[in-house]
Protein backbone atom coordinates (compact mmCIF):
# COMPACT_ATOMS: atom_id res chain seq x y z
CA UNK A 1 0.00 0.00 0.00
CA UNK A 2 1.16 3.58 -0.79
CA UNK A 3 0.56 5.70 1.70
CA UNK A 4 1.93 8.71 -0.40
CA UNK A 5 -0.29 9.05 -2.62
CA UNK A 6 -2.99 10.21 0.43
CA UNK A 7 -0.74 13.03 0.79
CA UNK A 8 -1.49 16.08 -1.47
CA UNK A 9 1.77 18.24 -1.08
CA UNK A 10 3.89 15.29 -2.92
CA UNK A 11 1.52 15.90 -5.98
CA UNK A 12 1.57 19.98 -5.62
CA UNK A 13 5.88 19.36 -4.93
CA UNK A 14 6.78 16.42 -7.38
CA UNK A 15 9.95 16.80 -6.28
CA UNK A 16 10.01 17.36 -2.58
CA UNK A 17 12.18 15.03 -0.34
CA UNK A 18 10.72 15.74 3.13
CA UNK A 19 13.10 14.59 5.22
CA UNK A 20 11.82 16.18 8.45
CA UNK A 21 8.81 14.83 10.02
CA UNK A 22 9.68 15.14 13.58
CA UNK A 23 9.91 18.66 13.36
CA UNK A 24 6.09 19.12 11.67
CA UNK A 25 4.23 15.51 9.45
CA UNK A 26 2.66 16.49 6.16
CA UNK A 27 -1.14 16.45 6.21
CA UNK A 28 -3.05 13.90 4.81
CA UNK A 29 -6.17 15.02 2.34
CA UNK A 30 -9.00 13.28 5.08
CA UNK A 31 -7.45 15.63 7.61
CA UNK A 32 -7.26 18.77 5.29
CA UNK A 33 -11.20 17.68 3.63
CA UNK A 34 -12.23 17.87 7.64
CA UNK A 35 -10.99 21.26 8.30
CA UNK A 36 -12.12 22.53 5.31
CA UNK A 37 -15.13 20.63 5.69
CA UNK A 38 -16.23 22.12 9.19
CA UNK A 39 -15.60 26.20 7.89
CA UNK A 40 -17.14 25.27 4.94
CA UNK A 41 -20.41 23.68 6.65
CA UNK A 42 -20.79 23.30 9.90
CA UNK A 43 -18.89 26.54 11.43
CA UNK A 44 -19.98 28.07 14.89
CA UNK A 45 -18.88 28.43 17.81
CA UNK A 46 -19.07 25.17 20.75
CA UNK A 47 -20.81 25.12 24.09
CA UNK A 48 -22.84 28.16 23.77
CA UNK A 49 -25.13 27.98 20.94
CA UNK A 50 -28.73 27.75 21.19
CA UNK A 51 -29.24 26.58 17.67
CA UNK A 52 -28.17 23.36 15.65
CA UNK A 53 -25.63 24.08 14.17
CA UNK A 54 -23.70 25.33 17.26
CA UNK A 55 -25.29 21.91 18.36
CA UNK A 56 -23.15 19.90 15.77
CA UNK A 57 -19.97 22.01 15.96
CA UNK A 58 -20.22 21.01 20.04
CA UNK A 59 -20.80 17.55 19.06
CA UNK A 60 -18.07 16.71 16.22
CA UNK A 61 -15.79 18.89 19.07
CA UNK A 62 -16.67 16.64 21.78
CA UNK A 63 -16.59 13.37 19.45
CA UNK A 64 -12.63 14.40 17.97
CA UNK A 65 -11.98 14.43 22.03
CA UNK A 66 -13.42 11.32 22.70
CA UNK A 67 -11.63 9.79 19.53
CA UNK A 68 -7.77 11.16 21.43
CA UNK A 69 -9.26 9.55 24.61
CA UNK A 70 -9.45 6.26 22.90
CA UNK A 71 -6.73 6.53 21.01
CA UNK A 72 -4.20 7.12 24.08
CA UNK A 73 -6.76 4.68 26.19
CA UNK A 74 -7.63 7.27 29.02
CA UNK A 75 -10.25 6.28 31.32
CA UNK A 76 -12.20 8.87 30.29
CA UNK A 77 -12.75 11.49 27.56
CA UNK A 78 -13.06 14.55 30.07
CA UNK A 79 -9.12 13.97 30.88
CA UNK A 80 -8.26 14.74 27.62
CA UNK A 81 -7.73 18.62 27.74
CA UNK A 82 -7.05 20.94 24.25
CA UNK A 83 -4.21 23.29 24.10
CA UNK A 84 -2.15 24.71 21.36
CA UNK A 85 0.79 22.48 21.48
CA UNK A 86 2.44 20.17 23.51
CA UNK A 87 4.87 23.07 25.04
CA UNK A 88 1.79 24.54 26.00
CA UNK A 89 0.19 21.42 27.82
CA UNK A 90 3.19 21.17 29.91
CA UNK A 91 3.38 24.97 30.75
CA UNK A 92 0.06 23.95 31.98
CA UNK A 93 1.20 21.27 34.12
CA UNK A 94 4.40 23.23 35.77
CA UNK A 95 1.79 26.23 36.22
CA UNK A 96 -1.24 24.83 37.38
CA UNK A 97 0.18 21.28 39.02
CA UNK A 98 3.89 23.15 40.03
CA UNK A 99 2.51 26.33 41.69
CA UNK A 100 -0.13 24.36 43.59
CA UNK A 101 1.58 21.52 44.88
CA UNK A 102 5.24 22.38 44.37
CA UNK A 103 7.41 24.32 46.94
CA UNK A 104 10.93 25.04 47.61
CA UNK A 105 13.34 22.36 47.90
CA UNK A 106 10.88 19.90 46.27
CA UNK A 107 13.23 17.78 43.56
CA UNK A 108 11.88 17.68 39.97
CA UNK A 109 13.68 14.54 37.77
CA UNK A 110 13.85 15.33 34.17
CA UNK A 111 16.48 13.38 31.47
CA UNK A 112 19.37 15.09 29.56
CA UNK A 113 17.25 14.15 26.51
CA UNK A 114 13.95 16.29 27.24
CA UNK A 115 13.27 18.78 24.82
CA UNK A 116 13.58 22.21 25.73
CA UNK A 117 10.18 22.55 26.07
CA UNK A 118 9.68 19.94 28.87
CA UNK A 119 13.21 21.86 30.59
CA UNK A 120 12.44 25.48 30.53
CA UNK A 121 8.77 25.34 32.42
CA UNK A 122 10.05 23.62 35.33
CA UNK A 123 13.52 26.15 35.26
CA UNK A 124 10.32 28.62 35.33
CA UNK A 125 9.21 26.67 38.02
CA UNK A 126 12.39 27.08 40.07
CA UNK A 127 12.86 30.67 39.60
CA UNK A 128 9.06 30.90 41.62
CA UNK A 129 9.36 28.50 43.42
CA UNK A 130 13.12 27.04 44.30
CA UNK A 131 11.96 23.56 43.16
CA UNK A 132 15.16 21.54 42.74
CA UNK A 133 16.33 20.61 39.23
CA UNK A 134 18.05 16.91 38.49
CA UNK A 135 18.70 15.13 35.16
CA UNK A 136 19.07 11.11 34.33
CA UNK A 137 21.89 10.93 32.33
CA UNK A 138 22.48 10.05 28.87
CA UNK A 139 24.95 7.35 27.88
CA UNK A 140 26.94 7.86 24.73
CA UNK A 141 25.29 5.05 22.37
CA UNK A 142 22.69 7.97 23.51
CA UNK A 143 20.25 5.56 25.44
CA UNK A 144 18.59 6.76 29.01
CA UNK A 145 20.71 5.43 32.15
CA UNK A 146 17.54 4.87 34.66
CA UNK A 147 19.59 5.36 37.78
CA UNK A 148 16.60 4.38 40.72
CA UNK A 149 19.24 6.90 43.52
CA UNK A 150 17.86 9.69 41.45
CA UNK A 151 14.48 9.31 42.70
CA UNK A 152 14.51 10.27 46.01
CA UNK A 153 11.83 10.99 49.07
CA UNK A 154 12.32 14.58 48.20
CA UNK A 155 11.05 13.47 44.12
CA UNK A 156 7.51 15.42 44.03
CA UNK A 157 7.75 14.99 39.96
CA UNK A 158 9.35 13.46 37.49
CA UNK A 159 9.02 14.34 33.56
CA UNK A 160 10.28 11.89 30.49
CA UNK A 161 10.40 11.90 26.95
CA UNK A 162 8.66 8.56 25.49
CA UNK A 163 11.21 8.96 22.03
CA UNK A 164 14.24 11.54 21.82
CA UNK A 165 13.42 14.44 19.18
CA UNK A 166 17.81 14.22 18.50
CA UNK A 167 18.42 10.65 19.57
CA UNK A 168 15.46 9.31 18.20
CA UNK A 169 15.63 6.88 21.46
CA UNK A 170 12.60 5.08 23.07
CA UNK A 171 13.47 4.33 26.67
CA UNK A 172 11.76 2.32 28.79
CA UNK A 173 9.65 4.37 30.66
CA UNK A 174 7.93 1.66 33.36
CA UNK A 175 10.49 1.21 35.77
CA UNK A 176 10.58 4.91 36.11
CA UNK A 177 6.74 5.23 35.97
CA UNK A 178 6.93 2.66 38.63
CA UNK A 179 9.92 4.17 40.58
CA UNK A 180 8.53 7.78 40.58
CA UNK A 181 4.93 6.45 42.06
CA UNK A 182 6.69 4.71 45.14
CA UNK A 183 7.70 8.11 46.21
CA UNK A 184 4.57 9.43 45.73
CA UNK A 185 5.93 11.66 42.51
CA UNK A 186 3.76 12.40 39.61
CA UNK A 187 4.78 11.40 36.44
CA UNK A 188 4.23 13.06 33.11
CA UNK A 189 5.36 11.75 29.92
CA UNK A 190 6.19 13.36 26.81
CA UNK A 191 4.50 11.80 23.65
CA UNK A 192 5.07 14.45 21.21
CA UNK A 193 7.57 12.30 18.73
CA UNK A 194 6.31 8.78 19.42
CA UNK A 195 2.45 9.64 19.53
CA UNK A 196 2.88 8.95 15.80
CA UNK A 197 5.12 6.03 16.01
CA UNK A 198 4.46 3.99 18.76
CA UNK A 199 1.17 2.99 20.27
CA UNK A 200 0.09 5.03 23.60
CA UNK A 201 -1.21 3.74 26.42
CA UNK A 202 -1.84 5.81 29.21
CA UNK A 203 -3.15 3.70 31.59
CA UNK A 204 -0.62 0.68 30.55
CA UNK A 205 1.93 3.37 31.48
CA UNK A 206 -0.04 4.66 34.31
CA UNK A 207 1.07 8.34 33.42
CA UNK A 208 -0.19 11.03 35.56
CA UNK A 209 0.34 13.59 32.31
CA UNK A 210 1.04 12.91 29.43
CA UNK A 211 1.31 15.70 26.59
CA UNK A 212 1.43 15.82 22.29
CA UNK A 213 1.13 17.59 19.38
CA UNK A 214 -1.13 17.17 16.67
CA UNK A 215 0.87 18.74 13.88
CA UNK A 216 3.69 15.86 14.20
CA UNK A 217 0.79 13.52 13.84
CA UNK A 218 -0.22 14.40 10.65
CA UNK A 219 -2.79 17.16 12.33
CA UNK A 220 -2.93 20.82 11.68
CA UNK A 221 -0.62 22.93 13.54
CA UNK A 222 -2.10 24.84 16.81
CA UNK A 223 -4.02 21.93 18.11
CA UNK A 224 -2.58 19.97 21.21
CA UNK A 225 -3.78 17.36 23.85
CA UNK A 226 -2.89 17.30 27.54
CA UNK A 227 -4.14 14.26 29.03
CA UNK A 228 -4.00 14.02 33.11
CA UNK A 229 -5.84 11.03 35.56
CA UNK A 230 -9.23 12.86 36.87
CA UNK A 231 -8.59 13.13 40.55
CA UNK A 232 -5.43 15.06 39.85
CA UNK A 233 -7.22 17.88 37.30
CA UNK A 234 -10.12 18.13 39.78
CA UNK A 235 -7.30 18.66 42.49
CA UNK A 236 -5.59 20.83 40.15
CA UNK A 237 -6.59 25.02 39.94
CA UNK A 238 -7.35 26.48 36.62
CA UNK A 239 -4.89 27.63 34.14
CA UNK A 240 -6.07 30.04 31.80
CA UNK A 241 -9.02 32.44 32.78
CA UNK A 242 -11.62 33.17 30.53
CA UNK A 243 -14.87 32.41 28.88
CA UNK A 244 -15.53 28.61 29.07
CA UNK A 245 -13.75 27.22 31.95
CA UNK A 246 -15.81 28.77 34.60
CA UNK A 247 -18.87 27.96 36.29
CA UNK A 248 -20.08 31.09 38.10
CA UNK A 249 -18.60 34.59 37.99
CA UNK A 250 -19.12 37.32 40.47
CA UNK A 251 -17.42 40.61 40.79
CA UNK A 252 -14.92 39.61 43.58
CA UNK A 253 -14.97 35.76 42.48
CA UNK A 254 -15.32 33.27 40.46
CA UNK A 255 -16.44 28.89 40.62
CA UNK A 256 -14.72 26.96 37.79
CA UNK A 257 -15.83 25.22 35.20
CA UNK A 258 -16.32 20.96 35.44
CA UNK A 259 -13.36 18.83 33.41
CA UNK A 260 -12.27 19.83 30.84
CA UNK A 261 -13.65 22.85 30.02
CA UNK A 262 -12.24 23.82 33.15
CA UNK A 263 -8.91 23.79 31.35
CA UNK A 264 -9.77 25.25 28.10
CA UNK A 265 -10.51 29.24 28.59
CA UNK A 266 -11.78 31.01 25.32
CA UNK A 267 -12.68 29.97 22.19
CA UNK A 268 -10.87 26.36 21.12
CA UNK A 269 -9.11 25.34 18.37
CA UNK A 270 -12.26 23.60 16.86
CA UNK A 271 -11.17 23.35 13.57
CA UNK A 272 -7.93 21.96 14.30
CA UNK A 273 -9.33 19.59 17.01
CA UNK A 274 -11.57 18.08 14.13
CA UNK A 275 -8.60 17.66 12.17
CA UNK A 276 -6.69 15.69 14.73
CA UNK A 277 -9.53 13.26 14.97
CA UNK A 278 -9.48 12.76 11.41
CA UNK A 279 -5.49 12.28 11.78
CA UNK A 280 -6.13 9.84 14.37
CA UNK A 281 -8.78 8.07 12.27
CA UNK A 282 -5.96 7.95 9.19
CA UNK A 283 -3.77 6.29 11.86
CA UNK A 284 -5.83 3.98 13.17
CA UNK A 285 -7.35 2.86 9.43
CA UNK A 286 -3.42 2.19 8.94
CA UNK A 287 -2.60 0.59 11.98
CA UNK A 288 0.74 1.24 14.60
CA UNK A 289 1.76 -2.53 12.99
CA UNK A 290 1.49 -1.73 9.33
CA UNK A 291 3.01 2.23 9.90
CA UNK A 292 5.98 0.39 12.37
CA UNK A 293 6.80 -2.13 9.66
CA UNK A 294 7.08 1.09 6.83
CA UNK A 295 9.18 3.15 9.60
CA UNK A 296 11.43 0.15 10.75
CA UNK A 297 11.97 -1.17 7.39
CA UNK A 298 13.22 2.54 6.37
CA UNK A 299 15.38 3.23 9.56
CA UNK A 300 17.18 -0.06 9.24
CA UNK A 301 17.88 0.78 5.56
CA UNK A 302 18.91 4.59 6.13
CA UNK A 303 21.40 3.36 9.21
CA UNK A 304 23.03 0.49 6.82
CA UNK A 305 23.84 3.16 4.58
CA UNK A 306 25.49 5.15 6.79
CA UNK A 307 26.94 2.99 8.48
CA UNK A 308 28.95 2.19 5.11
CA UNK A 309 30.09 5.94 5.22
CA UNK A 310 32.82 6.10 7.79
CA UNK A 311 33.01 9.70 7.96
CA UNK A 312 29.15 9.34 9.32
CA UNK A 313 28.88 9.64 13.49
CA UNK A 314 25.23 8.81 13.97
CA UNK A 315 24.35 10.75 17.77
CA UNK A 316 22.24 7.96 19.27
CA UNK A 317 21.36 4.33 19.50
CA UNK A 318 23.44 2.99 16.01
CA UNK A 319 20.98 0.03 15.83
CA UNK A 320 17.42 -0.57 15.49
CA UNK A 321 16.82 -1.47 19.56
CA UNK A 322 14.49 0.91 21.37
CA UNK A 323 14.65 3.67 18.74
CA UNK A 324 12.32 5.34 16.75
CA UNK A 325 12.51 6.35 12.81
CA UNK A 326 14.27 10.08 13.94
CA UNK A 327 18.23 9.60 13.01
CA UNK A 328 20.92 12.37 13.90
CA UNK A 329 24.46 12.57 12.52
CA UNK A 330 27.42 14.63 12.19
CA UNK A 331 30.12 14.89 9.91
CA UNK A 332 33.61 16.22 11.45
CA UNK A 333 34.72 19.12 10.09
CA UNK A 334 31.30 19.92 7.99
CA UNK A 335 28.35 21.95 10.30
CA UNK A 336 25.07 20.71 10.04
CA UNK A 337 23.97 23.45 8.51
CA UNK A 338 26.33 23.36 5.96
CA UNK A 339 24.80 19.91 5.36
CA UNK A 340 21.05 21.23 5.25
CA UNK A 341 22.13 23.76 2.61
CA UNK A 342 23.69 21.07 0.29
CA UNK A 343 20.52 18.81 1.14
CA UNK A 344 17.95 21.61 0.12
CA UNK A 345 20.01 22.20 -3.26
CA UNK A 346 18.24 18.96 -4.38
CA UNK A 347 15.06 19.70 -2.64
CA UNK A 348 15.61 17.60 0.38
CA UNK A 349 14.58 18.96 3.13
CA UNK A 350 16.56 17.75 6.78
CA UNK A 351 17.03 19.46 10.31
CA UNK A 352 20.06 20.90 11.64
CA UNK A 353 20.78 22.78 14.38
CA UNK A 354 20.85 21.92 18.22
CA UNK A 355 16.88 20.53 17.79
CA UNK A 356 15.52 22.75 20.73
CA UNK A 357 17.66 20.20 23.19
CA UNK A 358 20.94 22.36 24.04
CA UNK A 359 22.09 20.52 27.20
CA UNK A 360 22.07 17.08 24.72
CA UNK A 361 24.49 18.65 22.36
CA UNK A 362 26.71 20.26 25.37
CA UNK A 363 26.61 16.65 26.54
CA UNK A 364 27.54 15.12 23.13
CA UNK A 365 30.38 18.18 23.42
CA UNK A 366 28.40 18.86 19.52
CA UNK A 367 27.61 22.15 18.49
CA UNK A 368 24.50 20.82 16.11
CA UNK A 369 23.85 17.46 14.51
CA UNK A 370 21.50 17.24 11.22
CA UNK A 371 18.83 15.15 11.67
CA UNK A 372 16.47 13.29 9.21
CA UNK A 373 13.49 11.67 10.18
CA UNK A 374 11.00 9.63 8.73
CA UNK A 375 7.48 9.22 8.58
CA UNK A 376 5.04 6.76 6.24
CA UNK A 377 4.82 8.34 3.10
CA UNK A 378 8.73 7.81 2.78
CA UNK A 379 10.81 6.05 0.26
CA UNK A 380 13.72 4.42 0.08
CA UNK A 381 14.38 6.05 -3.11
CA UNK A 382 13.99 9.37 -0.79
CA UNK A 383 16.61 8.05 1.30
CA UNK A 384 18.80 6.62 -1.81
CA UNK A 385 18.81 10.30 -2.71
CA UNK A 386 19.92 11.74 0.85
CA UNK A 387 22.95 9.00 0.68
CA UNK A 388 23.96 10.41 -2.86
CA UNK A 389 23.70 13.81 -1.82
CA UNK A 390 25.17 13.33 1.90
CA UNK A 391 28.69 12.17 -0.31
CA UNK A 392 28.51 15.04 -2.67
CA UNK A 393 28.96 17.01 0.28
CA UNK A 394 31.77 15.42 1.79
CA UNK A 395 33.52 15.87 -1.68
CA UNK A 396 33.32 19.15 -1.77
CA UNK A 397 34.29 20.01 2.11
CA UNK A 398 36.87 17.58 1.53
CA UNK A 399 38.11 17.57 -2.05
CA UNK B 1 27.99 20.15 -5.92
CA UNK B 2 28.36 24.42 -5.92
CA UNK B 3 27.08 25.41 -2.44
CA UNK B 4 29.02 28.35 -1.39
CA UNK B 5 31.13 30.83 -3.68
CA UNK B 6 34.84 29.96 -4.00
CA UNK B 7 36.03 32.69 -1.67
CA UNK B 8 33.92 31.86 1.05
CA UNK B 9 35.25 27.95 0.91
CA UNK B 10 38.77 29.09 0.68
CA UNK B 11 38.18 31.23 3.44
CA UNK B 12 36.42 28.75 5.85
CA UNK B 13 39.14 26.14 5.35
CA UNK B 14 42.15 28.20 5.50
CA UNK B 15 41.37 31.29 7.86
CA UNK B 16 43.58 34.30 7.97
CA UNK B 17 42.63 35.64 11.50
CA UNK B 18 41.33 32.38 13.20
CA UNK B 19 43.40 31.47 16.41
CA UNK B 20 45.78 34.08 15.86
CA UNK B 21 47.84 34.97 18.73
CA UNK B 22 47.14 38.54 19.75
CA UNK B 23 47.24 40.86 22.87
CA UNK B 24 44.01 41.70 23.10
CA UNK B 25 42.37 44.12 25.26
CA UNK B 26 38.73 43.31 24.29
CA UNK B 27 37.38 40.22 23.97
CA UNK B 28 33.51 38.99 22.87
CA UNK B 29 31.62 35.46 22.66
CA UNK B 30 28.34 35.55 20.91
CA UNK B 31 26.29 32.28 19.49
CA UNK B 32 23.19 31.39 17.32
CA UNK B 33 21.90 28.66 19.48
CA UNK B 34 18.91 27.62 16.97
CA UNK B 35 21.68 26.83 14.40
CA UNK B 36 24.86 25.94 17.15
CA UNK B 37 26.95 28.81 15.38
CA UNK B 38 29.95 30.04 17.98
CA UNK B 39 32.08 32.93 17.49
CA UNK B 40 34.99 34.53 19.88
CA UNK B 41 36.21 37.87 18.93
CA UNK B 42 39.07 39.21 20.36
CA UNK B 43 40.58 42.92 19.26
CA UNK B 44 43.96 44.96 20.03
CA UNK B 45 42.97 48.54 19.96
CA UNK B 46 45.17 51.77 20.17
CA UNK B 47 43.22 55.08 20.47
CA UNK B 48 39.96 53.37 19.77
CA UNK B 49 41.30 52.27 16.13
CA UNK B 50 41.33 48.09 15.69
CA UNK B 51 45.03 47.37 15.15
CA UNK B 52 45.10 43.42 15.41
CA UNK B 53 42.11 41.23 15.11
CA UNK B 54 41.06 37.64 16.34
CA UNK B 55 38.56 35.17 16.75
CA UNK B 56 38.13 31.88 17.41
CA UNK B 57 34.45 29.56 16.69
CA UNK B 58 32.64 26.73 15.39
CA UNK B 59 30.50 26.96 13.05
CA UNK B 60 28.83 26.89 9.34
CA UNK B 61 30.71 27.69 6.49
CA UNK B 62 29.08 31.36 6.33
CA UNK B 63 29.41 31.88 9.91
CA UNK B 64 33.02 30.95 10.04
CA UNK B 65 33.91 33.15 6.60
CA UNK B 66 32.18 35.90 6.96
CA UNK B 67 33.87 36.38 11.04
CA UNK B 68 37.38 35.88 8.96
CA UNK B 69 36.57 38.38 6.34
CA UNK B 70 35.71 40.89 9.16
CA UNK B 71 39.15 40.65 10.24
CA UNK B 72 40.34 42.46 7.23
CA UNK B 73 37.40 44.76 6.87
CA UNK B 74 37.74 46.49 10.53
CA UNK B 75 42.04 46.21 11.26
CA UNK B 76 42.59 49.88 10.77
CA UNK B 77 38.81 50.94 11.47
CA UNK B 78 37.62 53.14 14.18
CA UNK B 79 35.57 51.67 17.03
CA UNK B 80 32.90 54.34 15.94
CA UNK B 81 33.02 53.68 12.25
CA UNK B 82 33.06 49.69 13.09
CA UNK B 83 29.40 50.36 14.75
CA UNK B 84 28.12 51.92 11.83
CA UNK B 85 28.56 48.60 9.91
CA UNK B 86 25.57 47.09 8.77
CA UNK B 87 23.95 43.90 7.17
CA UNK B 88 24.22 45.05 3.87
CA UNK B 89 28.28 46.29 4.38
CA UNK B 90 28.76 42.60 5.80
CA UNK B 91 27.07 41.19 2.35
CA UNK B 92 28.51 43.63 0.37
CA UNK B 93 32.05 41.90 1.93
CA UNK B 94 30.74 38.17 1.31
CA UNK B 95 29.78 39.53 -2.17
CA UNK B 96 27.10 36.29 -2.43
CA UNK B 97 23.35 36.36 -1.67
CA UNK B 98 22.61 35.70 1.64
CA UNK B 99 18.85 34.17 1.96
CA UNK B 100 16.78 35.15 4.58
CA UNK B 101 17.77 31.60 6.98
CA UNK B 102 21.24 31.98 6.31
CA UNK B 103 21.39 35.79 7.80
CA UNK B 104 22.49 35.22 11.07
CA UNK B 105 25.06 32.91 10.40
CA UNK B 106 26.58 35.90 8.08
CA UNK B 107 25.85 38.36 10.58
CA UNK B 108 27.26 36.39 13.78
CA UNK B 109 30.88 38.20 13.38
CA UNK B 110 29.25 41.47 12.90
CA UNK B 111 27.04 41.33 16.45
CA UNK B 112 29.98 39.92 18.18
CA UNK B 113 32.62 42.47 17.08
CA UNK B 114 30.02 45.57 17.44
CA UNK B 115 28.99 43.77 20.98
CA UNK B 116 32.66 43.76 21.67
CA UNK B 117 33.24 47.63 21.53
CA UNK B 118 29.66 48.41 22.75
CA UNK B 119 29.98 46.45 26.08
CA UNK B 120 33.42 48.07 26.73
CA UNK B 121 31.71 51.66 26.11
CA UNK B 122 29.36 50.75 28.41
CA UNK B 123 26.41 51.37 25.94
CA UNK B 124 23.06 49.37 25.27
CA UNK B 125 23.99 46.16 23.33
CA UNK B 126 22.74 45.06 19.96
CA UNK B 127 20.03 42.36 19.45
CA UNK B 128 19.10 40.28 15.81
CA UNK B 129 16.45 42.68 15.22
CA UNK B 130 18.73 45.50 15.00
CA UNK B 131 20.06 44.55 11.73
Amino acid sequence: MNYRQDFPIFKNRPDLIYLDSAATSQKPQAVLDAVYGFYKSMNSNVHRGTYPLSEEATEAYEDARKTVSSFINAAHPHEVIFTRNATESVNLVARAYGDAFLNKGDEVLLTKMEHHSSIVPWLQLKDRKGIVLKYLDVSKEGRLIFDPKLITAKTKFVSVTAMSNVLGTIPDLKPIITAAHAVGAKVLVDACQSAVHIKTDVQALDADFLVFSGHKLYAPTGIGVLYAKTDILNQMPPFLGGGDMIHEVFLDHFTPGELPNKFEAGTPHIAGAIGLKAAIDYVNKIGFPVIQKIENELTEYLLGKFKALPYVRIIGPADMMGRGPVISFVIEGIHAHDMAEGFATKGICIRAGQHCAQPLMDYFEIPATARISLAIYNTKDEIDAAIRTLEEIYKYFNP
Amino acid sequence: MDLYAQNILDRYRTPFFKDKKIKADLKRHEANHSCGDAVDISLSTKGGKVIDFSFTGAGCAISMAAADMLGELVTGMMEDEILKLTKDDIYKMLGIEISMRRSKCALLGLITLQNAILAEQKKPLKTWGDY
